[in-house]
């Protein structure tokens, strides 16, 4: 349940709202008693292959489980390969480069033919798809509650980033610091030091980001920022000549890395624009 | 039903995915004909089909084969506008390849 809480008040809370999935807070918000059903009901960004996957290692549709959570109502982000309109149903094949899945949009009775969804959504749009994960014949596919075309681009980095976050949050939970806190912790801890840990956690491998201020940072500036904390010792700051000799970085790689520490305000240009000092607090 | 995915890559990564399929996100650099450069942290050259819609200085996303010599026959692509966040593509593709458990079938 520790990785739960953990899930709960930092990925979701934070960015629940914004990609507009806040439609379910309430149900988790309830979840302080720890009751099954309730923790099932939270909105996970995954990508196609998690769900054709979790799909593979579950043997019902009751128990579908990623990185040991269980998983309900999911969202995923896509291109639309094929339209296949049914009398109760419209039936998209959505891809996300990872993998293919049917996404089955139910029509209202009310309505006439499914003429406006497909419409909506030609061939090689890229598509937000809010649903539920459903299993038949040994098949994924997802009921979707919502659908939106993508307007802005970025979306779709945006979320397998998010995707990518969520897993590792879940697989390698936060940093040792706050990592079995769980819901124990006061709800309102800041959830900027719950991202940077999170980032910490999932960084472990390949950034090895330790320090907190340099966690939103590009990993070259990362490695930038920890070359002058080993290398500091003079106020003069130190040239962009020798910290590319000395960090073995390209010229142009030190000055974008600079260029964002300055921006972060963790570093200060001195004698010249290409001589920077860490900024001590 | 063998699953397939369609990896993102950069330009540093073409050469690890020779007769394969790709996906990757870059900046419309120059257009020749049937013939397009395009900047993904590195350019290569796309060789485009009929329905391609490319606009140099554009965003585009496409979807090819990678061929020997590293260039790539695009099966699909995808006008993206001018708001596209380069380094954040080139930051997904290189996620998408420190954790492939999320995103590639082998």
């Amino acid at each position: 349940m520790s990785a739960y809480g953990g899930y709960q008040r930092t990925g979701y809370g934070a960015q629940g709202g914004e990609d507009g999935g806040g439609f379910v807070s309430g149900s988790q918000q309830g979840s302080q008693a720890g009751q099954k059903r309730n923790t099932d009901e939270y909105l996970r960004p995954v990508t196609i292959k998690q769900l054709i996957d979790s799909n593979k290692a579950s043997y019902n549709e009751a128990d579908v489980q990623i990185d040991g959570m269980p998983v309900t109502q999911v969202t995923v982000v896509g291109q639309v390969r094929a339209v296949n309109p049914q009398a109760t149903n419209v039936t998209f094949k959505l891809d996300d480069g990872t993998a293919t899945i049917d996404v089955k949009k139910w029509l209202d009775a009310g309505k006439s033919g499914g003429e406006d969804e497909v419409a909506r959504f030609p061939l090689d749009t890229y598509v937000r798809v809010l649903g539920r994960i459903q299993s038949f014949n040994g098949k994924v596919h997802i009921g979707a509650h919502h659908m939106r075309a993508i307007e802005d681009f970025n979306e779709v980095n945006y979320h397998l980033l998010e995707a990518t976050y969520v897993h590792l949050l879940l697989t390698k939970g936060g940093s040792a610091k706050t990592g079995g806190g769980g819901g124990d912790g006061d709800p309102n801890a800041s959830m900027f030091v719950d991202q940077g840990n999170g980032y910490n956690a999932g960084g472990g491998g390949g950034y090895g980001g330790e320090d907190s201020r340099v966690a939103m940072c590009s990993r070259q500036a990362q490695q930038l920022y920890r070359w002058y904390q080993s290398a500091q010792g003079n106020t003069d700051g130190i040239n962009i000549r020798d910290v590319v000799a000395g960090t073995k970085m390209s010229t142009r790689d030190v000055q974008a890395a600079a260029d964002e520490l300055l921006g972060h305000g963790l570093v200060y240009t001195t004698v010249d624009e290409e001589t920077w000092a860490i900024l001590e607090v | 039903m063998a699953e397939q995915s369609t990896p993102r890559v950069t330009c540093g990564y073409l050469n690890s995915y020779v007769g394969k399929n790709v996906m990757i996100v870059g900046k419309v650099q120059q257009l020749r004909g049937d013939e397009a450069v395009i900047d993904a942290d590195g350019s290569f050259t796309a060789h485009l089909n009929r329905d391609a819609h490319l606009s140099a200085g554009n965003g585009v996303q496409i979807i090819g084969k990678v061929n020997p010599d590293l260039s790539i026959r695009v099966l699909s692509s995808l006008d993206l506008g001018t708001g596209v966040d380069f380094e954040l593509s080139n930051t997904v593709a290189e996620i998408s390849h420190q954790h492939r458990n999320l995103f590639m079938f082998e």
